[in-house]
């Protein structure tokens, strides 16, 4: 090390500096702490509100996050067909809604489907599930099989495992359904479908029956052919938004202005971004609400820290005549204020771990969030804020004690 | 060697101007032992912080060695009273967080950037009469004259040519003031330049030259 980085070195840092600023921390230590106090609460807020905030959006994506490449399409326009006026997706309907998606990708899943909501009868039981009818091969497009078989001819169904659950149906179980003329028709469950919970774009099985169409149409009618849903999802995300232009470009638009829209589009992508901004910008404004107790703390501290610096002058005038730097007089009431706010940085960033955990539990009843990157991201977020927070405070103290004149600061008592 | 020319120091007071020095020329040898008498107020104090390069001129020019401190930065000032300065003062201004062993040893780590390896710190403190139990005691348990053996200890750590002393015996007795003008006399004798602000003639006489200030002249010599 040449004697020039040395000296530049010792005006930086001097153990002798840093452990006159310890003991002055000790000797004071109701004030340290009490000004740490502040600083606890501080970070303790902001990282604690963060981590609930950050660990709620994360569990809520991990929730629909997996739905987020599904586009859904359903039918607004009504059509007339043999004098009945019905609504609902044809051939032709659903070819241009495939050639509007082959416009932006080629890689695509377009699964069109037979939906309503019927009354079933289980035993001595009554409960009402959304039942689907789809051809087989698209069902492993939208769920996972867990148990049994895909459902084929008019009999069979596959139903979702929280419905499975609720009404103790296993492969084998047997539901009665009533028809379009009011006869029963009993279904058969072959397989049961992996939970995709409440909180899914387009298609969720939590209370699902599926069949094919045969079994649907059996059931339900066919209704002039019309299928009632289309849902398309892009092995892409990020073209569902291309896609949904495209579709809405070619079902909606617009012949003259006084025509209707034919389609409704839910975009799964798009909700995605609103929900991700709106939770955004609710962790932009609790860490703002945090950040005053924060404040609050700051001003307690360059409170203490002049304090300390009226106290210490003649201690600074002495250490000056002897040959002590400006920037070591600097460091000195600086690592004072770095460590206040070191020390409660990491206990406050401490208690926010254990809190947070126990309040998304209370929330959402899952702290399994809080071992992701964007939670844990508020452990050394929270020490630097309390650490760049306290050396900022201290910063104008430690800037006047650095100035004082040395023979002045030795004359006072 | 110190020089200093045409040298004044006026204080803005809220009640007039304070002229603590006026148009003061004056030298010092290397090697010299000059005591600056005065009675209380005629700026003796104020021209040892000239020379101590604690304060600054308002006019005039104080040269060290030959170069003017008017073209010294504060940290090469900081550091010509690091190296060449070692300073006893008349309230002694010792560190009070720190034991006596700490107070010596505090210009060495500012020299060396570490803790003393050396048995120098303990060697010094022994030279002026502290036992190895004192050394380890804050100010506060030591009395005036062993604080002001340890602001002597202090003074020395960076090996000094020039000691700079204010009222050194001011606040203590007789017979400890004597013990300490020996200790000061013993340093001169090695070679050390002495500059001594005191209004005792008994310890003026320890010097080679007295020089009399009164009202920020120098009146006599």
């Amino acid at each position: 090390m040449s004697e020039e980085n040395t000296s530049l070195w010792q005006k930086i840092y001097s153990p002798m500096v840093l452990s006159l600023a310890v003991r002055n921390l000790k000797l004071n230590k109701f004030r340290t702490v009490l000004s740490m106090i502040g600083i606890v609460i501080g970070v303790f807020a902001i990282c604690g509100m963060g981590m609930i905030s950050a660990g709620f959006t994360e569990e809520m994506n991990s929730m629909i996050s997996d739905t987020a490449d599904t586009l859904t399409i359903t039918p607004i326009g009504e059509k007339v067909i043999d004098g009945t006026i019905t609504t609902g997706f044809s051939t032709k309907d659903l070819r241009d809604i495939e050639s509007a998606v082959k416009s932006v990708t080629k890689e695509y899943d377009f699964i069109p489907m037979y939906s309503s909501s019927k009354y079933i009868y289980i035993g001595k039981e009554t409960t009402m599930a959304t039942i689907s009818g789809m051809d087989s091969s698209d069902i492993t497009k939208l769920a996972t099989l867990i148990q049994g078989t895909l459902p084929r001819g008019a009999t069979n169904v596959i139903v979702g495992e929280t419905f499975a659950d609720d009404n103790k149906l296993r492969i084998g179980s047997r539901m009665i359904m009533l028809d379009s003329s009011g006869q029963e028709v009993t279904c058969r469950v072959v397989g049961i479908m992996e939970d995709t919970g409440l909180m899914t774009f387009g298609f969720s099985t939590t209370n699902a029956v599926v069949g094919s169409i045969e079994w649907y149409t059996a059931l339900v009618g066919d209704n002039h052919g019309l299928y009632d849903t289309v849902i398309v999802k892009a092995y892409d995300p990020t073209e569902l938004n291309a896609i949904d232009a495209a579709i809405e470009k070619k079902m909606n638009g617009k012949k003259d202005k006084d025509s209707d829209d034919t389609v409704f589009i839910l975009n799964s992508y798009e909700i995605m971004a609103v929900f991700d901004d709106i939770m955004s910008m609710s962790s932009i404004f609790t860490t703002i609400i945090s950040g005053i107790s924060l404040l609050v703390a700051a001003v307690a501290i360059v409170n203490v820290m002049l304090m300390s610096v009226k106290e210490r002058t003649r201690e600074v005038g002495i250490l000056r005549s002897i040959g002590t730097y400006r920037s070591q007089i600097l460091l000195m009431f600086l690592y004072e204020a770095g460590l206040i706010g070191l020390i409660g940085a990491i206990i406050g960033t401490l208690l926010a771990l254990i809190a947070a955990p126990l309040m998304l539990m209370a929330m959402i009843g899952s702290m399994d969030a809080m071992f992701s990157v964007s939670v844990l991201s508020y452990v050394p977020i929270g020490i630097l804020i309390g650490l760049i927070v306290c050396l900022i405070s201290g910063l104008y103290p430690a800037w006047k004690a650095a100035n004082l004149n040395p023979v002045e600061a030795m004359a006072t008592d | 060697m110190v020089e200093l020319h045409d040298v004044s120091k006026i204080y803005p007071m809220p009640a007039g101007d304070v002229h603590a020095l006026n148009h003061i020329d004056f030298s010092i040898q290397k090697g010299e032992f000059v005591a600056i008498m005065g009675p209380s107020g005629s700026g003796k104090s104020t021209l040892m912080n000239m020379i101590g390069c604690l304060d600054v001129p308002t006019s005039g020019d104080i040269k060290i060695n030959g170069k003017s401190t008017l073209e010294m930065t504060d940290d090469e000032m900081t550091l010509h009273r690091r190296e060449t300065i070692g300073f006893i003062f008349q309230k002694y201004n010792l560190i009070s967080l720190l034991t006596a062993y700490e107070n010596v040893e505090y210009p060495l780590i500012l020299k060396h950037g570490h803790k003393d390896t050396t048995t120098r710190t303990a060697d010094l403190l022994r030279m002026v009469g502290l036992t190895d139990g004192q050394m380890q005691h804050t100010p506060y348990e030591l009395s005036g004259g062993q604080q002001q053996r340890v602001s002597i200890a202090r003074a020395l750590a960076n090996d000094p040519t020039f000691l700079l002393c204010d009222e050194p015996t001011g606040n203590l007795d007789s017979k400890m003031s004597i013990q300490i003008m020996e200790i000061l006399t013993e340093l001169h004798s090695q070679g050390r330049t002495v500059v001594m602000v005191t209004h005792d003639p008994k310890t003026a006489e320890y010097a080679e030259r007295i020089v009399i200030i009164r009202d920020g002249e120098i009146v006599d010599e």
